[in-house]
């Protein structure tokens, strides 16, 4: 068995079998979108600082009366959601260099928490939905993209979005109550089933979309409740 | 009359509440949120069925004919590629069948349902192609193997060699039990060509010495993958230092009786 034996030992020749030109070529592929990673984590991070001080300013709604959201929280809210925007277009630009699906997942969540404090702003201004379009106007970027891969806003990220929303309201009910402004369960009450019975139109399957959508039923009951409290002891205001 | 039922006519006179139904104003935006939706479930859908279906091409008994090869450097022997040209064909007729889903911005979407396919794809023509070459298929080598519009991710690729690791420590330690020996070489080449271990060994060392970074999903599966194909290597070294030692008590042309109808007829099926 000697010819086993120094089988084993014989050195490569002039063509690899295991080509190292492989390896070196995977390792500078790894590191280029590595580079990229970083680039646009650095921009998403900003993103993700500016979205805690939305949010921040938009907690406030739970202790502010009703009377005082227009100075307390609306305007610095909206201060703080242009400098958001600012901060999206610089995104934009960065990301739309690279294949859009490849990397969302970075600021697929930062995006939507944008985008629910858009629609949370915009219902506690004027009790209206802001619609796919009108985000995209309002953050100079692309909606619902198909035939170009771009930088958008995605459907999923829309619909994701309203999800948190209609939590934040379902919040905002029992607490307005507390601040003594009676009329603005009911308000949230249509709003949230009016929502709510858009969703049921989906035919969803088994992603997170589905799972944020059956959590939604549980805000409807719980502003129902609230709604169902507040007239079993006739504290609605009566239509003047 | 305490026990008298009541009278239908009485039912029918209990008054109906009928609350009107305020229809919602978002119902049209969802409806073409659903339109939008439905669509991309159903790309999706397609994609993942497809690529099941490539993943148990890839796995049917026959592709394991090619553990019967002889001798590397050679084309697949007739008796084994009758089996194995099909496979690929309907492999490559599946891929090719959702193309037009993966095109543009979808190109990437749906990337986490197609992976798992082409992976198992790149493992199955890169062995192939090792055992006609004794040689690792680079990566543009394999992207050509896939239909036109089906893009070869590098994650892909290293993924899919991971892989043919195990599928060479398989065909190894087959063929040492089988043969008693390393398969050989017989390209025109040979002078130059090492053994199957060392070519295993020299994949592990190039594996190790790859830093996998940051990037999803190579990062995530490196370790476990790299870990496996250590421990393959290990397998082969082991059998090559058992056959060698062992081996020398085993009388010279002694084969393994696997045929139950007598020695005859085993060495008739041998041969080709």
């Amino acid at each position: 068995m000697a010819g086993d034996t120094a089988m084993t030992n014989e050195a490569a020749g002039p063509s690899p079998n295991v080509d190292p030109a492989i390896f070196s070529s995977l390792q500078a592929k790894i590191d280029q979108e590595t580079g990229i990673k970083d680039e646009l984590r650095a921009i998403v991070d900003t993103l993700s600082k500016q979205g805690r001080v939305t949010q921040s300013i938009l907690s406030r709604v739970h202790n502010t009366p009703t009377a005082e959201l227009e100075t307390a929280v609306l305007v610095p809210c909206a201060d703080s959601l242009a400098a958001q925007a600012a901060t999206v277009k610089t995104l934009a630009d960065a990301a739309s260099k690279y294949p859009f699906y490849k990397w969302n997942n970075i600021w697929q969540r930062d995006m939507q928490n944008v985008v629910s404090s858009l629609q949370l702003h915009d219902w506690l201004k004027g009790g209206n939905l802001i619609t796919l379009e009108e985000v995209g106007q309002r953050l100079n970027v692309p909606v619902n993209v198909k035939d170009e891969d771009t930088f958008h806003i995605t459907i999923e990220d829309y619909l994701l979005a309203l999800t948190y929303t209609i939590e934040e309201l379902s919040r905002l009910a029992p607490n307005a109550v507390t601040l003594g402004d009676y009329a603005r369960p009911l308000q949230i009450s249509r709003f949230i089933k009016d929502v709510h019975a858009g969703f049921q139109l989906l035919n969803l399957k088994n992603d997170i979309l589905r799972r944020r959508n059956d959590a939604l039923k549980y805000n409807v009951k719980k502003v129902e409740d609230v709604v169902y409290d507040l007239s079993l002891r006739g504290l609605i205001p009566k239509k003047e | 009359m305490a026990g008298m039922k009541r009278k239908p006519e009485d039912m029918a006179n209990e008054p109906a509440a009928t609350p009107e139904e305020t229809k919602s104003p978002f119902l049209h935006i969802f409806e073409t949120f659903r339109a939008e939706l439905d669509a991309h479930h159903d790309r999706r859908e397609n994609i993942t069925k497809a690529s099941r279906d490539v993943t148990a091409q890839s796995k049917l008994p026959g592709s394991h004919d090619e553990y019967r090869v002889r001798e590397l450097g050679k084309p697949i022997h007739p008796s084994i590629s009758k089996t194995t040209t099909p496979m690929y064909t309907t492999i490559r007729n599946l891929l090719q069948s959702v193309v037009p889903d993966l095109q543009s911005i979808n190109t990437y979407r749906y990337r986490d349902r197609i992976t798992g396919g082409i992976q198992e794809y790149i493992e199955a023509v890169s062995f192939q192609h090792y055992l006609e070459t004794q040689r690792i298929m680079s990566f543009h080598e394999a992207a050509a193997q896939l239909p036109e519009g089906i893009m070869l991710t590098y994650e892909d690729y290293a993924l899919g060699l991971f892989d043919m690791t195990g599928e060479l420590m398989r065909f190894a330690i087959t063929y040492m039990a089988t043969n008693g020996k390393l398969p050989t070489y017989s390209g025109d080449d040979k002078s130059s060509k090492s053994s199957i271990l060392t070519d295993m060994q020299d994949l592990r060392a190039a594996f190790e010495g790859v830093n996998p970074g940051k990037v999803y999903p190579l990062a995530k599966e490196f370790e476990s993958k790299l870990k496996t194909t250590r421990q393959s290597v290990e397998k082969v070294e082991n059998g090559v230092y058992q056959m060698i030692v062992r081996g020398k008590e085993r009388p010279k042309g002694w084969r393994p009786d696997t045929d139950t109808r007598g020695g005859g007829e085993s060495e008739a099926v041998e041969s080709y």
